[in-house]
This record gives structure tokens, sequence and C-alpha cells, in this order.
């Protein structure tokens, strides 16, 4: 019981992630980090030149293009300095450092109390019949029903202040989300059995967290704001509880009560289950449609996944070994003792025949 | 970063492009043979954005191979016409070399050992001294008719039908044909089997003399060393490239290209291959990894060549000759790029 990760990560592995600090978006590893920021931060929009920093970008725009770079393309509003000299990991400040520690706690320790609560499982390392987990006091689907309006309220409102420059807080649609008063992150339970999360007090206004400013004021109206920053990663819904979990032998009670307008689970739009869900599910936001490749690549490149078919010579084959007939193996060229030249040449069009000349 | 520019020639041969060959050293003039009976001479512009037709050289026949001479101002052809030719390029007069009793396949020059070689369908070679134009060249028998030919700075590389490769050492050619006549000829240095299975299409030499890469119709290139050593034999390989998947509904499976051309960089000691499937890519024979591929060009890649100082990629593009074909013609879909490669581009990382 409880051995399995099940593709969970450990809260240290999800500290250890990279991530980048003008769009907040975490990576597998340092490179994908730099490469992400190369391409999405730091290149020229001239000439598509890839800089290694901020700095470095406005020095190429000035002295290539003539031009002054006032801000760092796709950044979060309040992210879009030059002042600050940021090459993957490096440069960023400490308390940007510790908020965003903070926000990744915050959200560790909620998903994983809903993965406790949708399964019933007890936490990690800790014997089943403790019983805790299985009572804990959860959110009807009520509340997640309302907090999912509010998410998606809240995106809207972003999205529409990025498309008008209206400040977002101004634009909430749904007369059920409060927006800035509520937090969207319950604190974990008291008596709860995990160390509670450091600040998690502190932390529990997140969405007004003045670091996290929702007005989109720093774009001109009526200027296109860059896409990363239309809907921005941090207010990620709290996440319902796990539907893949749920089918695989769920307490009936949850459901039961549901009522009918509820995403079912593994439906188009249901709640995503998993924090790699979740991250690519931000991912995907973050881009809208048609996000662009290398992001694709980075994606591509986390999950594992090797772009098919890089051949490269490095795969040889033993000389002179017997072919392998591959099915369906189709030659253009097959005549194995008369060259395409021989063939053409006997052609009337290129024919030559001596006499002629002669 | 240096440019890595790529554009195409104004005026290219106006039917199918059998060879292309830069001349040598630094210099940017460019020969292709076609098989709409001339040999084009062209020159790259200062600037390398364009290349300028200066002059055309008509034959009787198809144009099957062309290669300069000892400098740009000197070239030698291949024709079906059974003439190798030697022409000046300066007043465009023609000579005829030698005379073989089917069309000429191949031509090469040796510049360390003055040397024309001819490779024929009558299954012979034809060496011609340039030193001495008026001595009759010695004609060696070859047992298959001759696909490709290649040398490089000491050896001589003919491949032939029947997967047969020969070697020959160009110092030993020239010795033969310098002594008197009626003198056995000189035999092969090394006799192989391609490592390739299936027909050769093209043979190129490395410039720093250690081996040579060859290709055939089934989209593959192997790459071979001259050394005679087992360790020297044991590090031959070949590898599958110029191959498409085919689509799903055709039955998958792949589409294989035949690789039409092989050069070598001068500089670098990578190679190129051209293939039917309208692709060029870069090799590292050394590091065994493809370095770059070019983005395809609208037709199967006929020729390449490079120019001597490294500089130039010239790529010939006509329609490819595919089994079945019965009216064959490169009218109108012939066309000749040049692409100025970047300072590295074509740079390889060496041996892992």
């Amino acid at each position: 019981m409880g051995k399995k990760k099940r593709g969970h990560p450990d809260i240290e592995e999800l500290l250890a992630r990279p991530w980048c600090y003008y769009c907040e978006r975490d990576f597998e590893d340092l490179k994908l980090l730099i490469s992400h920021q190369k391409a999405k931060h730091f290149k020229c929009d001239r000439c598509g030149k890839r800089l290694n920093t901020a700095g470095g970008l406005s020095v190429h725009m000035n002295q290539v293009h003539k031009e002054t770079l006032s801000n760092v393309e796709n950044a979060l509003p309040n992210r879009q300095g030059l002042d600050i000299e940021i090459f993957g990991m490096e440069g960023v400040p400490e308390d940007i450092i510790q908020q965003h520690n903070q926000r990744i706690i915050q959200n560790f320790y909620t998903a994983q109390a809903e993965r406790q609560a949708a399964t019933g499982n007890p936490p990690r390392g800790f014997s089943g019949g403790q019983g805790p987990a299985k009572k804990i006091k959860y959110e009807t689907p009520e509340e997640i029903k309302k907090r999912l309006a509010e998410h998606r309220a809240k995106v809207a409102a972003q999205k529409a202040a990025g498309a008008n420059g209206v400040p977002a807080t101004a634009a909430p649609t749904d007369g059920q989300s409060p927006a800035q008063g509520t937090s969207p992150f319950p604190a974990p339970q008291p008596g709860y059995p995990y160390p509670a999360a450091p600040g998690s007090a502190a932390v529990a206004p997140y969405a007004a967290n003045p670091a996290y400013p929702s007005t989109t004021s720093a774009f001109p109206p009526g200027a296109s704001p860059p896409p990363g920053a239309t809907t921005a990663p941090f207010p990620l819904p709290a996440r319902p509880p796990s539907g893949s979990a749920a089918a695989a032998g769920a307490p009936p009670y949850f459901y039961n009560g549901a009522p009918a307008g509820f995403p079912a689970p593994g439906a188009p739009g249901a709640p995503p289950s998993t924090v790699d869900e979740l991250v690519a599910n931000a991912a995907r936001q973050g881009n809208g449609p048609g996000g662009d490749d290398i992001d694709q690549m980075i994606r591509m490149a986390e999950a594992g996944i090797r772009p098919g078919a890089t051949a490269t010579a490095g795969k040889t084959e033993e000389a002179g070994t017997g072919e392998k007939k591959k099915k369906g193996t189709r030659m253009v060229y097959g005549d194995t003792e008369v060259s395409p030249e021989e063939r053409m040449a006997m052609l009337p069009r290129y024919r030559w025949v001596e006499e002629a000349a002669a | 970063m240096a440019p890595a520019a790529q554009f195409e020639v104004a005026q290219p041969p106006k039917d199918a492009i059998s060879a292309l060959s830069f001349a040598p050293g630094s210099s940017r003039r460019l020969l292709a043979s076609s098989w709409d009976k001339n040999a084009y001479l062209y020159e790259v512009a200062t600037g390398g954005e364009d290349a300028k037709l200066l002059g055309s050289f008509e034959h009787r026949a198809p144009v099957l191979d062309v290669c300069f001479g000892a400098d740009e101002n000197e070239a030698f052809t291949a024709g079906m016409d059974h003439q190798v030719k030697r022409i000046d390029l300066a007043t465009g007069e023609q000579t005829v070399l030698s005379k073989h009793s089917a069309p000429v396949r191949c031509v090469v020059y040796s510049a360390e050992h003055s040397l024309v070689i001819s490779a024929s369908w009558d299954s012979t070679l034809n060496v011609h001294s340039t030193t001495n134009p008026s001595q009759q060249p010695l004609t060696i028998p070859l047992p298959g008719k001759p696909h490709a030919l290649a040398a490089s700075p000491s050896k001589l590389v003919v491949a032939m039908t029947a997967r047969l490769v020969h070697i020959y050492d160009l110092p030993a050619l020239a010795s033969a044909l310098a002594s008197p006549a009626g003198s056995p000829a000189p035999q092969p240095w090394q006799q192989r089997e391609s490592s390739l299975k299936f027909l050769t299409r093209a043979v190129a030499c490395m410039p720093n003399d250690a081996g040579y890469s060859t290709s055939s119709i089934e989209g593959r290139v192997a790459v071979e060393w001259f050394e005679d050593s087992a360790e020297s034999q044991a590090r031959k390989y070949a590898f599958k490239c110029h191959r498409q998947a085919a689509p799903e509904e055709d039955g998958g499976g792949d589409i294989v290209y035949p690789v039409n051309a092989l050069a070598f960089h001068p500089v670098h000691g990578t190679f190129a291959s051209g293939g039917g499937d309208g692709t060029v890519a870069l090799w590292d024979a050394e590091a065994k990894r493809r370095m770059r591929q070019y983005q395809r060009f609208p037709d199967s890649v006929a020729a390449l060549a490079f120019s001597g100082d490294g500089r130039f990629l010239a790529i010939g593009v006509c329609p490819g000759f595919e089994t079945g074909m019965e009216d064959y013609s490169g009218e109108g879909r012939t066309k000749l790029f040049i692409r100025e490669l970047g300072e590295t581009e074509a740079k390889g990382k060496g041996a892992k």
C-alpha cells in the first residue's frame, strides 16, 4: 500500500524542477528551461536570433536593428523588466524564489489531499487504518463547481483584459465569483498528518498576492499582449478529485451526491487528474491554440518522447550481411544490372547513332 | 555568422544534368554537362548571389561527364558519341583525346599525375597523359561496365556492374603509360566487391587519400578505407538514406531512392549525398553522423560538386529516371542551385 508513486512526484522533486522567472513554467531540466527562455523570452522579433539573456537581446536590438528593447516578451505583467539579468535559474531574486516555492508547496498539498480524499488511501508512509484521511471533510461538488466557475471567470476576465486592456479585476463575468476575496487554495486541514505547509496562512490569499497583479495595466490600451501573459499559469484551480482514481474504485459516496451538471470523469472538460496533466493543461492554456513548436518539442522531451526517426549514419549496418527484406519497400529504380544512364541512352530522345553523325 | 545562402542559377542546362564540377583552387568556375548535348561553363559572382553563364560547348551527343583539367581554362568531357574530348574553355576549341567503342560514362583528371582517365560502357578505361598529348592513350580492359569513377591523390576507384570495384594505383598507371607499347596492361592495386548489394551509383574519394564512399540505387551509402589491413577494413560501414515512408494506403513501407551523387568537402573531409528523393544530406564520415539535411528540392538530385575552397556546393536537380519510364525528359524541370556554405556548415565534429 502506498509504495507505488503512481507518477505523483515528491514535493522535493517538484521543488527541484527548474522554472522560468518570466512565465513561471517549470521544466524537466535546466537545458530545456534555457532553450525555452531563448525561444520565448530572448528571441529577437526582427531576425529571430536567440540570445542568452534579456541584456544580450537588448544590446542586439540596439546594435543590429537600432531599436530599444522595452520589455521581455511573453513575460508575466510584473516580470517584464530588463533590470534583472536572468539566465536559466540564475539571477532570480530570493523573494521571487520563495513565492514560487510556496506556490508549489501549496499546490502539492492541495493535490495530495484531493488524491487522498478521492481514493481514501492513507498518505504515503502511514499504515492504513488511521482513518483521518478518509474522514477528511472535503469540498462538496457544489464548492468545486463554484471554484471551477471562479477560475473560468478569472481566466475569461484576464483574456478579456488582455484583449481590451481593461483591468481584469473589473470584469468578473460570473456573479458567483468574488475572485479577490477567497482563496482558490484551501489551506491544509488542521490535524492533518503533514507538516503544515510553511506559510500556508500567509499564502492563503494567494490570488490577491501583490506579486501577481491581475491587472494588465502594463500593456498599453489596445495593444495585444504577448500570448503567455493572457492566461498566467498561477491561478490554477485546486484540483477536484481525480476522475481516473474514482473509476479505479473510489468510495461511491462522493459521486452519489454529485449534481448532474458536474462533468463526468473523462468527459471533455473534465478536470485534470494528475499534476502532470495540470501542468500540461496550464501550458496548453498558456500557449493558446497553435502553441509554437519549440514548446511542443520541449513538452515531448519532457515526456520522454523522441521525435520519430532521427536518422543518423550512426546506425551502421554490417556491410555485406544478408538483406533484411522489409515489408513493402519499393525501389524507385530497381534494375540491378543496367544503370539509369544506360536506359536513358537507349531512348530515342538521347540515342546517338554513329552513322548519323559520321 | 557567415551567410548560408542558396540561389538558383538563371540559365540552367535545357535538359537533365549528368555531372557538375568546380574548377580547382579558389576559382569560382563551374562546369555542368547535360543530356542536351552541351557542356556549360558558369562563374559564381563575387557577391555569391548569382552565377553567370560564360559559355556553352556543343557536342554531337549527350555529355555524360565533365571535369576541369589543370586550370580553370581546361576541361574534359565524356560523350555519348564515344569520344573523350579536351576543351579549351578560353577559345572553345575542342580536341578529341581518344575514342571508345561505346558511350563514355565518366572522365576524371588527376592533377597530381597529369592524367585524364575515361571509363566507357565498352568496359575499358583509357588513360591519357596531358603533358604529352601526342602519346597514345593506354587502354585497360575491365571485367564489367563501369558506372562510376573517382580519383583521390594516389588512387583511382572504378565501380562496375556486378558490384565489382577495382582500385588502381595512379603512379603505377602513370608509369605504365610511359612504358613502351606492348607491355602488359597494369593490374588493379585492389579488387573488391562492393559493400552494397545493389548497383553502384556514385563513387567519391576522400580528399585525404584515406578512403572512399560509394552509393547504390537502393538508398544506401558505404564508406570504406583504402588501407588493406584488418583494422582498416573493419572500420568500413554502410547506412541507409534517401528513403521516405510510403503512405499507408500504398501499403506502408519505404520508398527507396537511388543515391545519385556523392561529393567530399575538400577542406573538412565530410561528404554530401544527393538522392532521387530530392534531398541533399551532409555526412560526417568519421563520426558516422548526419550533420545536415537540406530542404527538399523540387526534383531528384542528379549531381553535386563542392568548389575547390569548399565555399560553394553546386546541386543539379532534374527529374529522376525511374523503372519503367518510356519517355523521359528533363526539359523545363532541370535546375541548378548553388549554395554558399557557412563557415562551419560542413565542418564535422570528428570521431566520437
